[in-house]
């Protein structure tokens, strides 16, 4: 499974390192755009049909039948995509008017305190959220959407801030002098600059969200979790197997599609 | 002090301008007053700290004046929407502030689409920004900012300053994180500009040497912006007001003067010129008759070719275009005479030869018209100044004039 490395307290989650690797990859001659556009897809592709071939060879009793057939295959892909969909956009929805809030000079005061929030909610590990909020208010879909969301609203909070935040003071000054009101020089000069930073803090919580979706199968929200938790009381390996690589498959392929977006949505010129 | 600001009509008005930051003991800017004449650039220069650019962002109230007007126009803009106030202001800064996610065009369209122009409008005007400032529209247009030299944002910049044609512009500095070389050009190309645009310029500078070079008049602040003298350049490097002016323009305020004149601000003295295919005793003849000691010979085109001596043109074995020493100090009559002295101490005859911008020969500066282009300035300073005296003295004759 895919495990981002999140700095807690201090870096700019994902944006420092993914731009970093992306600078040694194409150093080292690795592969070009159209290979990382291509080339993923291929692979997971690869891995699935392995997988299917895998588990076709296999003797399935009937606690295996149980959780590898089509439709419950399908149903918990579905509920993972779903947990992992519903809690990003909340994750954005929360995160990012918030990284703007406090960012203008008006209410840049509340920044440190809004960063604590955040903090608190990324250190707490992500199964005591959970937990913690089955014992306080149920289980459910809704339950882990709140859990996902509280674990991953710090990395995009803080890329949108630091995103604004390293925008030439001078391009600020320009547009305020030409008669851009605050406004104008937020939507057309701050925020498009701020992007690629913005974007790569939204895939690293995308990333943590799809592994963090696997845990909601605890508190009754389903989702590939569900199969492998299967697999591991049964003590059945292909399912376990199964559950593992899906999960690993479903977080890369969405890490692709965050990276096609990145890539189209880079403000041209810079 | 005199004051230097008697045009009719000031563009900009500043009244008392105070600038006090709060939990600091002085004020930044303390009661600047000054008027600015219509069309002219004003420069305001001083040590850094002296609060030039505070006063400068407080005209188009990127910082709010604590106390104070400011008059544009004869119109207090002090209290009208800052917003709107701006997008009739051009602005420049130092570090230019292009934005990179727009194209040239997008740049120095900004204003007009601010201001609702229709798409074509603000198309054909870009164009003629473009154009203006010196770069082809079609070439440059589509350009992303880190597409182009230092030197050409900077122009890009310029155009964008003044895209809805704004009658007032401020520029702090505009030219100060440019390379020497590529900086004099810009400052005469920005002044080129000036000449046909007439805008109302105040400019910020630290640099006494830039002030006194794109300056109708300059104002010299000291801390708090307590303005030291405000006058023409002439003046201010004639008789400057006190010690501290005098400190500030440094040593050689008069080879300073000399970039105030140009070339053909000055008569020219002729000096005795002949074509190449003149035959050789005319010559001969042309150069006894003269009192120099050599004669300058031009090509077909009237284009300086060769200084030739009474021995050059007596090798009657060398064609005349390889005798003698090559014409070189050349130089334009928009040149100023700093430049033309300094073509001058690398001349062989010690002057240097003025060509009109085809490269044909004119006539000739030499170091004594230099002498007297400064004596003439001397004299009209102290003209004027007796002048204004004397007015000044005027309406108090009967109580002043005892003895």
């Amino acid at each position: 499974m895919t495990a981002p490395t999140v700095d807690r307290g201090g870096d700019v989650a994902g944006a420092g390192d993914a731009l970093a690797a992306e600078e040694l990859v194409e150093e080292l001659g690795g592969p070009s755009p159209l290979w990382r556009w291509v080339g993923t897809p291929v692979v997971l592709a690869g891995v699935c049909a392995a997988l299917y071939v895998y588990v076709q060879g296999q003797d399935l009793d009937r606690i295996e039948e149980a959780a590898l057939n089509a439709p419950m295959i399908r149903q918990r892909v579905l509920e993972h995509l779903e947990l992992t969909a519903v809690s990003t956009f909340f994750v954005i929805v929360i995160a990012v008017p918030l990284g703007m809030l406090v960012t203008r000079p008006a209410t840049r005061r509340l920044a440190p305190a809004v960063l604590a929030v955040a903090n608190v909610g990324q250190s707490i590990p992500s199964i005591g959220i959970l937990v913690l909020l089955a014992v306080v208010v149920g289980i459910g879909f809704e339950q882990a959407i709140t859990a996902l969301v509280l674990y991953a609203v710090l990395p995009v909070l803080r890329n949108t801030m630091v995103g604004l935040d390293q925008v030439d003071r001078s391009l600020i000054e320009a547009g305020r002098g030409m008669g851009m009101t605050a406004r104008q020089v937020l939507l057309r000069i701050e925020l498009p600059l701020a992007v690629p930073v913005m974007l790569a803090g939204i895939r690293t919580a995308l990333v943590i969200n799809v592994g963090t979706a696997a845990l909601a199968t605890f508190i009754g929200a389903g989702g590939l979790g569900w199969i492998i938790n299967q697999g591991n009381i049964h003590d059945r390996t292909p399912v376990l197997v199964t559950g593992s690589v899906l999960t690993a498959v479903v977080a890369l392929a969405l890490d692709w599609i965050a990276g096609i977006v990145e890539d189209l949505l880079r403000p041209k010129g810079t | 002090m005199t004051d230097a600001s008697r045009s009719p009509e000031p563009m900009i008005r500043l009244e008392s301008l105070t600038k006090r930051y709060p939990g600091q003991a002085v004020p930044a800017v303390d009661g600047i007053t000054l008027d600015i004449p219509k069309g002219e650039i004003v420069v305001l220069v001083g040590p850094s700290g002296c609060g030039k650019t505070t006063v400068l962002k407080m005209i188009n109230r990127l910082i709010e004046p604590t106390s104070g007007r400011v008059l544009i126009g004869g119109e207090d803009v002090t209290r009208a929407d800052a917003d709107e106030l701006r997008r009739h202001i051009g602005y420049v800064i130092q570090q230019i502030g292009l934005f990179p996610h727009m194209t040239v065009a997008e740049n120095v369209g900004m204003v007009p689409k601010l201001l609702h122009w229709e798409k074509q409008r603000i198309a054909a005007r870009v164009d003629e920004l473009l154009e203006l400032v010196g770069l082809d529209p079609a070439e440059y247009r589509d350009r992303y900012p880190k597409e182009l030299s230092g030197g050409q944002r900077q122009r890009v910049g310029v155009a964008r300053a003044l895209g809805a044609d704004p009658p007032v512009m401020l520029m702090d500095e505009p030219f100060g994180a440019i390379d020497p070389i590529t900086r004099d050009r810009l400052q005469n190309e920005f002044l080129r500009i000036q000449a046909d645009v007439r805008k109302t310029i105040v400019f910020v500078t630290h640099d006494i040497d830039e002030a006194i070079k794109m300056g109708d008049r300059i104002a010299i602040l000291r801390e708090q912006s307590h303005i030291a003298q405000y006058d023409t350049p002439e003046a201010i490097l004639t008789a400057p007001a006190d010690g501290f002016v005098e400190d500030f323009i440094g040593a050689g305020a008069a080879l300073k003067r000399l970039n105030l004149t140009r070339v053909r601000e000055v008569p020219l003295d002729h000096w005795p010129a002949a074509s190449v295919h003149e035959d050789r005793a005319r010559l001969r003849r042309l150069l006894a008759e003269s009192e120099q000691g050599s004669l300058l010979l031009l090509d077909e085109e009237d284009r300086p070719l060769r200084w030739v001596t009474a021995r050059d043109l007596a090798r009657e074995r060398e064609p005349l275009h390889r005798v003698g020493l090559p014409a070189t100090a050349v130089v334009e009559p928009h040149a100023t005479l700093h430049d033309a002295l300094d073509e001058m101490v690398t001349s062989t005859v010690g002057c240097a030869i003025v060509v009109d911008r085809r490269g044909r020969y004119q006539g000739v500066v030499d170091l004594g018209t230099v002498t007297s282009a400064i004596d003439e300035m001397r004299s009209d300073v102290r003209r004027r100044d007796r002048a204004v005296a004397e007015a000044e003295a005027a309406p108090g004759d009967a109580v002043g004039e005892v003895g």
